[in-house]
């Protein structure tokens, strides 16, 4: 009896699957206006911080999931860049006077310039030792960003940083700097979607799957890895310019080792190498400890508990294996084979 | 002043060099990392800490309880973390994962448990110093080097001239094979485990003595700069582990005397940089080459 | 673009051991060459060097007269080298069409910004590996399979689909690692027929096999290895008659 209603239950998931992959476009336009809604029907400034939060966490761990999820190697190397976006960010804007625009586009250029050191000695070798020196990375920037007081502020950090302004227009309601998050997680959703579904997507699957046969099959791996890693520092670099400009207080324990490890746990409880896995491992693991306050001396525990437990049984994570574009082709095609005249659409 | 640093990085880079031991020794069987020995390390010597101060039991009666122990949670570490993935033949990242994430557990339930100030570390060892030159020995130093050496030579005889250790390096070649020459792969591993776990527990117990205070920050940094040691001798290989935890060990005390206090931490990662540089497959690794 | 592959005076060691020792080999456009030896004879380590997976110790490999070895192995399958794994070693997380498709990644045109940009050369890019990826599992009889994991396959589609990804990436030369191995025998004749339309289309075929019905009816000329060295070398009628080529089997047979 058991097994009959698991079977039921597998069927009922496989059809909802299939619903969702062929309605995907109007899902996304549904979830699209349902987050354009959050901040005109509401005004409070805790949910928004929260959704602004959840929007941060999206970008940070969609660069992540590129290096990680997709490519197969991991790296703690996450918090430093978004540090580094955040510190440059902010002090080209203070010291320099720039606006947040040209900080943002300069502070992504300088997070890359870091990725491509970090990745100088450790893509040519095992993936572990990429691990390790993204640690070590980590320690080292957060280490910068505490000592170099007369530059970073040190262990205070830089306060009264000024909020975002585009073109002279300063945005200094929760609202605007909902917005400007979900836009930019938007452009970062597109970057990493089209870097995926395209050769270098299946290079960079080549080299998590097996890197040796990849070199072999003609990928040049140290150049793909070198630049899957940069552009990971650069979303993260994004994210943190944006992060220092919405928070206005930015501090060394901020960007710690700690803060990389809970973006590697939102990957691997949503889904490697999945975009949806992305958005629900950083939402639910951005509002699990909000809801639950009395948890949140536990925070870390949890996570150590789960990075075993996932690993154990659901190692690609909850969405990892969810392929809902492959589920849609197989439809149509089966779609185009029963109806025989009709002709079947193009695979998204 | 100078030959003083030298004696100080030679005590703690015998500390070092039997937790990068732990290292070489998983890697040399299982070619993984295992990322919870570090809080192994911490666990080894909080464990003391509560035995002692906490609950005045003698060192006598503390040192083997506490290897029992952390024996027991380095097996652990094998069997709830390591071993269901082995079994389906997961990728080296889901290993890596996995005992980071018992590391990670271990870390906080003691940060949870006893807080995450510094604790005052009883000095077991204190019987007193001599000088030497122009340098101050303490009798604890002279106690951690013996130690050190002796667990180091046992470890390397076992290693290298036994029928363990060639145990051990036919698990590692390879593991289906192994198993077919008779050998019990379970039980290797499952050692090996025990073994890394309880030296990680002797050289957490010893850093707490010579330092007499212990705080929750040990395991991160110094899971780290082991690893590094680790790294720098050539993952997998013993004698390379003991060099490396020597070299990080001296670095570090020399290093400190001589740039900004607050950058001390760094040296361990700016050696490892350069090793990666250099020589990636350090001094004493030799370069693998995979079969096609 | 292809031409001679000429292996000159080729040695590889490891340490101690010496895998190849002075091995000299030629091979002509459009031929099939079988390499056979007893297991150990350094046939798949020869493989490993023209690959580029191996540095050699000394030698060369030529390919229309120009060095190759030294280069990396990604230069070399873009000179139009591809091969196929003794051990089969697919793509496990990537579908049978995303493995046949990713040989095409090292052709691809799109650059970086085309990627992102998602631009109209990267779409008619993709649109037209996707389509040569089909004409490929088509030849390779997978066509019912693209959507399958490799893992669910039976493990002489395996093998097919292994020969399938060396096709997408467009080489001149096949090399072949033990293709048949682990079939049935209707499954050897399928893979006989599949070589030889292979050769048709213009592909030069080198294949290392212990299935010496299969060596022995499908190649033009043979090279036999032992301990690392030249033993033999010509057409199967010669190579089924030398006395060194027997002894070396005839040794190895004697379990």
């Amino acid at each position: 009896m058991l097994k009959q209603s698991n079977g039921t239950l597998r069927r009922g998931w496989n059809s909802f699957l299939r619903f969702l992959a062929m309605h995907q476009t109007v899902i996304l336009i549904v979830l699209v206006a349902a987050t354009l809604a959050l901040p005109l029907v509401t005004s409070n400034r805790y949910v928004l911080r929260i959704g602004t939060l959840c929007l941060t966490n999206i970008m940070l761990t969609l660069g992540l999931n590129l290096v990680t999820g997709y490519m197969g190697q991991m790296s703690f190397g996450q918090a430093a860049f978004w540090g580094i976006g955040s510190y440059a960010g902010t002090l080209l804007i203070m010291r320099l006077g720039l606006s947040t625009i040209p900080a943002m586009i300069l502070a992504v250029v300088i997070s890359g310039f870091f990725g491509y050191l970090v990745a100088l000695p450790s893509l040519k070798l095992k993936g572990y030792y990429l691990t390790i020196v993204t640690m070590g990375f980590c320690e080292i920037v957060r280490l910068i960003e505490l000592n170099w007081t007369s530059f970073t502020g040190g262990a205070l950090g830089i306060m009264n940083i000024p909020p975002i302004s585009i073109f002279g227009l300063e945005l200094r309601s929760a609202q605007a700097t909902f917005f400007i998050a979900f836009i930019l997680v938007v452009l970062v959703t597109l970057v990493v979607k089209n870097l995926v579904n395209s050769t270098f997507g299946l290079s960079i699957k080549a080299i998590r799957d097996d890197d040796d046969v990849a070199e072999t099959m003609g990928i040049n791996i140290v150049k793909v890895k070198r630049t899957t890693f940069v552009i990971s520092a650069m979303i993260a670099g994004l994210a943190g310019a944006f992060y220092a400009q919405y928070a206005t207080f930015i501090h060394p324990s901020i960007y710690t080792t700690a803060a990389s490890q809970e973006l590697i746990v939102m990957i691997i409880f949503g889904g490697l190498g999945s975009i949806p896995g992305t958005y629900l491992g950083a939402i639910a693991l951005t509002l699990l400890p909000e809801i639950m306050r009395d948890l949140l001396e536990y925070r870390m525990l949890i996570y150590g508990a789960l990075m075993v437990i996932m690993m154990v049984l659901k190692p690609d994570g909850l969405l990892g294996s969810l392929d809902l574009g492959l589920i849609r082709r197989k439809e149509l095609e089966r779609a185009a084979k029963v109806g025989g005249g009709k002709k079947g659409g193009k695979g998204a | 002043m100078f030959l003083q640093q030298i004696v100080n990085g030679l005590t703690i880079g015998c500390i070092y060099a039997l937790v990068a031991i732990g290292y070489s020794l998983v890697f040399g069987v299982l070619r993984l990392i295992n990322f919870a020995n570090g809080a192994v390390y911490m666990l080894g010597a909080y464990l003391m800490y509560i035995m002692m101060s906490m609950a005045n039991v003698t060192v006598a009666l503390a040192l083997p309880l506490c290897l029992a122990l952390t024996g027991l949670v380095g097996f652990l570490v094998d069997f709830i973390g390591l071993r269901p993935l082995r079994a389906r033949n997961a990728p080296r990242m889901a290993a890596l994962i996995s005992t980071l994430g018992i590391g990670t557990f271990i870390e906080n339930a003691i940060q949870i448990w006893i807080g995450t100030d510094t604790k005052a570390f009883p000095n077991f060892l204190d019987l007193g110093r001599v000088q030497i030159g122009g340098a101050v020995i303490s009798y604890t130093q002279v106690v951690i080097f013996l130690i050190c050496v002796v667990l180091m030579a046992v470890l390397s005889l076992v290693v290298y001239k036994t029928k363990v250790g060639k145990s051990m390096l036919a698990v590692s070649q390879n593991t289906n094979c192994a198993k077919l020459m008779g050998i019990n792969v379970k039980g290797i591993i499952a050692g090996t485990f025990v073994v890394s776990a309880m030296l990680a527990c002797v050289s957490g117990a010893l850093v707490g003595s010579y330092y007499q205070n212990i705080d929750t920050t040990m395991s991160f940094t110094v899971g780290m700069k082991t690893f590094a040691a680790a790294v720098l001798g050539g993952v997998g290989s013993l004698p390379g582990a003991m060099v490396g935890g020597l070299i990080v060990g001296l670095a570090e005390a020399i290093g400190a005397s001589y740039i900004h206090s607050g950058y001390r931490d760094a040296i361990a990662f700016g050696i490892l940089i350069l090793v990666l540089l250099i020589k990636p497959s350090g001094i004493f690794g030799k370069q693998n080459v995979d079969k096609m | 673009m292809s031409g001679n592959l000429v292996v000159s005076d080729l040695v590889q060691q490891f340490g101690g051991l010496v895998a190849l020792n002075h091995v000299n080999m030629e091979v002509n456009l459009g031929e099939i060459v079988g390499v056979i030896g007893p297991n150990g004879a350094g046939k798949t380590t020869l493989f490993n060097v023209i690959t580029g997976t191996y540095k050699a110790t000394s030698g060369t490999v030529y390919l229309n007269g120009k060095q190759i070895n030294g280069l990396k192995p990604h230069e070399i399958t873009r000179l139009g080298f591809a091969r196929t794994f003794q051990n089969i070693r697919l793509f496990p997380k990537m579908t049978v069409l995303e493995n046949v498709q990713m040989g095409m990644c090292c052709r691809a045109k799109a650059n970086l910004l085309d990627n992102v940009l998602h631009t109209g050369r990267k779409r008619r890019e993709l649109a037209a590996q996707e389509k040569r990826a089909l004409e490929i599992l088509e030849i390779m009889g997978l066509t019912e399979r693209k959507y399958a994991m490799p893992d669910s396959l039976p493990y002489g589609e395996q093998r097919k689909l292994e020969i399938a990804r060396a096709m997408a990436t467009d080489p001149s030369i096949l090399l072949l690692d033990e293709p048949a191995a682990g079939m049935n025998e209707q499954e050897t004749g399928e893979l006989m027929r599949t070589v030889r339309s292979l050769r048709d289309m213009g592909y030069t075929i080198i294949l290392i096999e212990h299935d010496m019905k299969f060596v022995m009816n499908i190649c033009d000329r043979i090279y036999v290895l032992n301990h690392g060295e030249r033993i033999a070398s010509g057409t199967p009628a010669e190579i089924q008659k030398n006395e060194l080529v027997i002894e070396a089997y005839l040794g190895k047979e004697e379990d």
